[in-house]
């Protein structure tokens, strides 16, 4: 006796067959990748066009995004950071922002693995005003338990002011 | 009270201050206090010791102490957006009213309630502002016309 695996007709289709419906198949065409070796020779002349790009300085507006005080921020020229944190520089210091992920321009973006080395980028920014949060209230209350509890959190913080994102080539 | 129920604002900068040069916020510091109640002795004792060496290190606060006959010693801040502060400084010692003057210097007049952004940018777009069509074959919006 045969079992049903050794039957001829069952061997003519291959493991992985799905009959032909509307689900079998994603909507949109079949993706085509292109060729690995002149992948290779566009990535090196899209390189090449970069670094000339950033050698003559033919870049306008930058934009980076930072890693400062646990949080990441997207940052350009000429604007306002507030973190609920108290830094060491006294007001009016200049601060270099070292952890940058990412610098972008109008035509190019530098993407760091994860971060972007230090000669290549510099952030720098002015520390403000180190003031205090306004007031927030933490009240706990059960009712029916003649329970509550009222406390009064303050926050320090510092408002930076970015005022230059630089980018050098090597 | 909740953030509802209080005022906010955004997140500013006075007069666009740290793009130039920077500028301290605080223009005049005037110190109310008596000369013999105890409860400005710590007033008395921040004039004699640390006044002097706080108004050298920040040349551009000017300092004012005006001697009176009152209960309680104030600090009135006054600040270049023309807020004026007063704090109490009411049987405090010499070293919290140092800390005091010097969280006054490093604030600017601005009002102190929730921030509603901790970050501002007047330029949020370089690359081009996300649309849903970007990136997407501009034969999506060819249709044809049946004449």
């Amino acid at each position: 006796t045969l079992f049903r695996s050794q039957h001829s007709q069952a061997t003519s289709v291959h493991p992985g067959y799905v009959p032909k419906t509307s689900l079998s198949e994603p909507p949109w065409s079949p993706v085509k990748l292109p060729d690995a070796r002149e992948e290779a020779i566009h990535h090196a002349e899209v390189v090449q066009r970069i670094n000339n790009l950033i050698a003559n300085g033919q870049f306008g507006r930058l934009f980076a995004v930072i890693h400062f005080a646990s949080r990441q921020w997207k940052v350009t020229n000429e604007d306002l950071i507030l973190s609920h944190a108290d830094i060491d520089a006294k007001c009016g210091d200049k601060i270099r922002l070292e952890k940058v992920l990412l610098v972008g321009g109008d035509d190019f973006t530098l993407i760091g693995k994860p971060l972007l080395d230090r000669d290549h980028v510099r952030v720098e920014a002015t520390v403000i005003e180190k003031t205090e949060s306004c007031p927030k209230i933490h009240m706990r209350f059960w009712k029916r338990h003649r329970y509550q509890r009222k406390r009064i959190i303050v926050h320090p913080q510092t408002l930076l002011r970015i005022n230059t994102i630089d980018r050098k080539s090597t | 009270m909740t953030s509802r129920g209080t005022p906010s604002r955004f997140l500013q900068s006075v007069l666009r201050n740290g793009l130039g040069r920077y500028v301290c916020q605080l223009k005049r510091l005037t110190l109310v206090f008596s000369k013999e109640a105890r409860s400005s002795h710590g007033a008395r004792e921040f004039i004699e010791e640390n006044i002097v060496d706080f108004a050298k290190q920040n040349p551009s606060i000017v300092m004012y102490v005006a001697p009176q006959k009152c209960s309680h010693p104030k600090l009135i801040a006054e600040y270049l957006n023309g807020a004026v502060k007063e704090e109490q400084i009411n049987r405090k010692t010499g070293e919290e009213i140092v800390q005091l003057v010097q969280k006054l210097a490093n604030q600017s007049g601005l009002d102190i309630i929730r921030i509603r952004k901790l970050y501002h940018t007047d330029s949020p777009s370089i690359q081009g502002q996300w649309h849903p069509f970007i990136n997407k074959p501009t034969s999506l919006n060819v249709k044809d016309r049946k004449s």
